[in-house]
């Protein structure tokens, strides 16, 4: 066998009783993605104001007590910290993967169709008006914000001759003006010091993550990870337009309905762990899509890695470039995120226009 | 003929119709004028004090300057009322020849990125050098709004179909969003410098930035009479390239002077009073309500409603929350995004 790395290989059982397609060239991506992403958070626990090796981070994470210090800075900064970004990323991208699927569009994304200024607004009344409940109710009143922001913008850009999609992206961002608006005249009602931890909040930051965001995102994500993969093969038949999929029997309008209701949550989730952290659903699946074409299947998977990659290394530059200043994880987003919108853009198929 | 008749009322109406016309709209002058002087009057006249009117109107006539309540007037707040006047003027004139000239309902300075680029810029000059003499202020504003006006046209035309509304729309919320957090980086990096900015990049009208308003007064005022200059060939551009072209106008020049006519207007605007989304977009769409399409009127009727709507809504900005604030920026994009959100669903109908 030579080296080049054919797309797939077929595996047929003795008779063909039984075949299927693997795909070897997204696989092996998949597996170096992953190496890639522990590499990634390995780096990341090393780095920071306080210095220490690999393998002093290695004994600290395997249990030993290197030294007292090492054990509080490890467990209590930066290894729940870097746990919540990747979550975060994942569910970022699977989120903007489902939405992309579903709208057929390739520039959706829930920061931009306003889903995650939804989220924000939610969070935002809550820690201005009723301080006192804030962490726990946080992740519900994200969804609900959230849901209700989808579902404006859904019917919104809903006519006779059914949605399009760029027409979908220009409600989100009338939306997401609006909404941001009510947010800011928020701030400047409440008091100050709750407003300013609401600001901090606001653009995406992922300073202040600990234990209890570590276990909402993974809780979270551990129960809207087996829907959308359930409903990945359905997604796959919606690719190729809404008749054909009715046609090769998928019930479209409930399985749309359930997607976004899972995107909904993925971000709603995300946003209320760390804020709003734009553009990581844009570019995930389409640099997953770039690395491997594929089925859904695998495709949500390199996308999910590619999500927690990226925001893994957009936090870590954030801290670590102007160290000791932290730039916030959203803001890295969105500073690599818009060329590659604008790169999009430029792809993006005339036909797709209103 | 009739499914045009929008862009084309002008040039089908007779000669009848169009006097007439004519003398309604400039009887119309009068009042939407006495509109703006009530406005300006009650603007003054609200705040921490209220003033009665005539308190107002003796300050303004016969200054006295013993008299508390005239130097109230005189000094803190009739700067604030001219900058609401003049930014609301500007950015209303510069979202109508916007929109003739791309003949996009969505376009205004704004939501095309011109009002991020002159806030980078202003952010940027006074990153590198510390201070920035306020002379320099509306230039290094309209640097970063011409470049950025260039920079969105041009992605907008690389992308397949052209530079249509949605391409540029979508272009232009690209870069406000790449340059918002850019200035976000800038402001964290060098947070003594940025404080004093915090307020002006929310859009407000509360800095009475005076040292500011001499300078830049006399340039918006300049590129607002360049604006009626140009209103009666834009009309003409309004109606496409071709028509414009066989009607004698040279569409590249005219192009390129209503460019630097938005551009000094934006950037007077943005350094006067911070981004202000949405008032571009909402103006002049009032005013076509009334006006249709001729742009020697939409002109004048945009910069004089434009005026009154920015100080109406600096009204409720200072009323709404008592003692507090909101910054007008916030208000103007309340107002500003259900209409848009109208118009993108409007176009796809």
């Amino acid at each position: 066998m030579t080296l080049r790395l054919a797309n797939d290989w077929v595996l047929r059982l003795p008779g063909e009783r039984l075949s299927f397609r693997l795909p070897v060239r997204a696989l092996v991506l998949a597996l170096l993605l992953t190496v890639a992403l522990l590499s990634l958070i390995a780096l990341s626990l090393t780095i920071g104001s306080y210095e220490m090796s690999l393998r002093q981070v290695l004994s600290t994470l395997l249990g030993d007590e290197v030294s007292r210090q090492m054990t509080t800075v490890v467990w209590e900064f930066r290894f729940p910290r870097t746990l919540v970004a990747a979550f975060v990323g994942t569910m970022l991208a699977l989120s903007g993967a489902a939405l992309q699927n579903v709208t057929r569009n390739g520039l959706a994304d829930p920061s931009l169709v306003g889903i995650s200024q939804g989220a924000g607004l939610a969070v935002v009344a809550l820690t201005v008006i009723w301080p006192s409940q804030s962490s726990a109710l946080r992740p519900w009143v994200a969804f609900a914000g959230s849901l209700v922001v989808a579902a404006l913008i859904q019917g919104l850009s809903w006519n006779r001759r059914g949605g399009s999609s760029i027409r979908f992206i220009l409600m989100g961002i009338g939306v997401a003006a609006f909404i941001s608006a009510i947010t800011s005249a928020l701030m400047t009602y409440g008091q100050i010091d709750r407003a300013m931890s609401a600001l901090a909040w606001l653009s995406g930051s992922i300073n202040a993550a600990g234990w209890p965001e570590v276990q909402m995102v993974a809780v979270w994500c551990a129960v809207l990870m087996p829907p959308l993969l359930i409903l990945s093969r359905s997604m796959s038949a919606l690719q190729m337009g809404e008749s054909t999929a009715v046609g090769l029997g998928v019930r479209a309008s409930v399985i749309r309905y359930a997607l976004i209701s899972v995107a909904v949550g993925l971000a709603a989730i995300a946003t209320a762990a760390v804020g709003p952290l734009g553009f990581v659903g844009l570019i995930a699946p389409h640099m997953a899509r770039r690395l491997a074409r594929s089925g859904v299947g695998i495709h949500l998977l390199l996308t999910a890695l590619m999500g927690a990659f990226v925001v893994t290394l957009a936090d870590l530059l954030g801290r670590a470039l102007f160290a000791p200043i932290q730039i916030p994880a959203g803001l890295v987003t969105a500073i690599i995120g818009v060329p590659v919108f604008i790169y999009l853009l430029q792809k993006s198929q005339a036909k797709s226009a209103l | 003929m009739t499914t045009q008749a929008s862009h084309n009322a002008m040039s089908s109406s007779t000669v009848d119709s169009a006097s007439g016309a004519w003398l309604a709209y400039s009887a119309g002058l009068p009042i939407v004028v006495g509109v703006l002087a009530l406005m300006f009057g009650w603007h003054i006249a609200v705040g921490a004090k209220s003033l009665p009117l005539s308190t107002v109107l003796n300050a303004l006539v016969s200054y006295d300057a013993t008299q508390f309540d005239h130097m109230i007037v005189r000094d803190l707040r009739l700067p604030r009322a001219v900058i609401a006047v003049l930014v609301g003027a500007a950015l209303s004139v510069a979202g109508a020849l916007m929109q003739g000239v791309t003949r996009n309902p969505l376009a205004e300075p704004g939501i095309l990125g011109l009002m991020a680029g002159a806030s980078f810029a202003v952010v940027m000059a006074i990153g590198v050098f510390q201070t920035v003499p306020t002379v320099w202020l509306p230039w290094v504003a309209a640097v970063g709004a011409m470049v950025t006006a260039v920079v969105v046209w041009l992605i907008a035309q690389w992308a397949p179909g052209g530079a249509t509304p949605l391409t540029l729309t979508l272009a232009g919320a690209a870069i406000t969003a790449f340059l918002g957090a850019l200035i976000s980086v800038a402001h964290l990096l060098n947070q003594e410098t940025y404080e004093q900015l915090r307020v002006w990049l929310a859009g407000s009208l509360s800095g009475r930035r005076v040292d500011v308003l001499s300078v830049a007064a006399p340039w918006l005022c300049l590129a607002l009479g360049l604006a009626m200059v140009l209103s009666r060939k834009v009309t003409v551009l309004a109606m496409g390239d071709n028509v414009a072209r066989g009607l004698g106008v040279r569409t590249g020049w005219l192009k390129v002077q209503v460019l630097l006519c938005v551009v000094v207007l934006t950037a007077c605007s943005v350094a006067l009073a911070g981004p202000l989304g949405f008032v571009g977009l909402v103006i002049p769409h009032v005013v076509r309500l009334f006006i249709g399409s001729d742009y020697r009127w939409i002109v004048p009727y945009s910069a004089l409603v434009g005026g009154a709507y920015l100080l109406g809504v600096d009204i409720i900005a200072r009323l709404a929350l008592r003692p507090q604030e909101i910054a007008t920026g916030i208000m103007t994009a309340m107002v500003g995004a259900p209409l848009f959100i109208h118009l993108v669903r409007q176009r796809a109908s």
